[in-house]
């Protein structure tokens, strides 16, 4: 696994957990523990991101505002694999 | 609205190309129980959702399945992108090839193109919930039927995830029809009571 497939898991994963507990709180509003934990995903997904994009890229086309190029097009893109993007 | 966030919500990576196994896979994006029907359906029937716990959910789950799109999507591309003639003439994917080379189509795993049919929207709560539930165990059961037909690691890896995803939505849709009942007029056991009937 690369370095940026191994940051992309890490970031993935904090994703996930917060959005199974933004399912949950749909359900349970006032569960104020799932609330507190979804919170605690979202930190560590927003700070997974700011990694993830500083070291390899724009997520979302939103964020290239302190860009110097226009790196949306830079490969891969996620149905892609590393070895084709270098192609 | 909805901004794109570039990468997948669950990853795939997939070495080997298999023509049978895409031409399969290819049901869970535009077949009858797919994410691209999964999708429209939530999307659609939530502006006829009367209370905020079920407008959010429909537009959460909604929104997941629009992943899962994009995801059955990715697995079809690399079981796909390295294939030769003779593995297309071999599986069996000519048929789809002839029509769409290796593109990804949204169609069932016997050809049949998607079609809205095999969604509704209501426009009642209880209805539409009922539906939803339907909906996730025929998923879950396609997933099921997948993995069945299924030995390459890296594909089930991927196919496992969304399977679990059906198993997880169909528990809050669940929750989400008790929230809908419990606000119902208590004397109204049958459960029918769209807005126009006060």
């Amino acid at each position: 696994m690369s370095e940026r497939e191994k940051l992309l898991k890490k970031l993935s994963g904090a994703q996930f957990a917060a959005l199974e507990m933004q399912l949950y709180l749909d359900t349970h509003k006032n569960d104020a523990t799932a609330f507190k934990s979804m919170k605690e995903y979202l930190l560590k997904a927003a700070e997974y991101k700011k990694e993830y994009e500083a070291r390899f890229g724009p997520l979302l086309a939103k964020d290239l505002y302190g860009d110097t190029d226009f790196a949306w097009l830079n490969a891969p893109w996620p149905w892609e694999n590393e070895s084709e993007a270098k192609k | 609205m909805w901004q794109y966030e570039k990468k997948l919500q669950y990853p795939v990576k997939i070495k080997n190309c298999n023509a049978k196994l895409a031409q399969v896979i290819a049901s869970q994006y535009g077949g009858p129980d797919g994410e691209l029907g999964a999708s429209l359906r939530y999307l659609s029937q939530r502006f006829a959702m009367p209370y905020p716990e079920l407008k959010g959910l429909l537009t959460d789950i909604g929104t997941e399945e629009l992943a899962h799109l994009e995801m059955v999507g990715a697995i079809i591309y690399q079981l796909t992108r390295d294939l030769s003639i003779d593995e297309i003439k071999k599986s069996g994917f000519d048929t789809y090839f002839v029509d769409h080379t290796t593109g990804v189509y949204p169609s069932s795993a016997a050809g049949v193109p998607f079609t809205a049919a095999y969604i509704q929207s209501k426009g009642d709560v209880i209805t539409d919930l009922h539906e939803d539930l339907a909906a996730e165990q025929k998923a879950r059961t396609t997933y099921d039927n997948i993995l069945r037909l299924c030995d390459d690691p890296d594909v089930r890896d991927a196919i496992k995830f969304l399977r679990q995803r059906e198993v997880v939505h169909y528990q809050r849709f669940g929750e989400g029809l008790r929230l809908a009942q419990d606000r119902l007029n208590e004397k109204n056991f049958y459960a029918f009571n769209p807005s126009f009937d006060k």
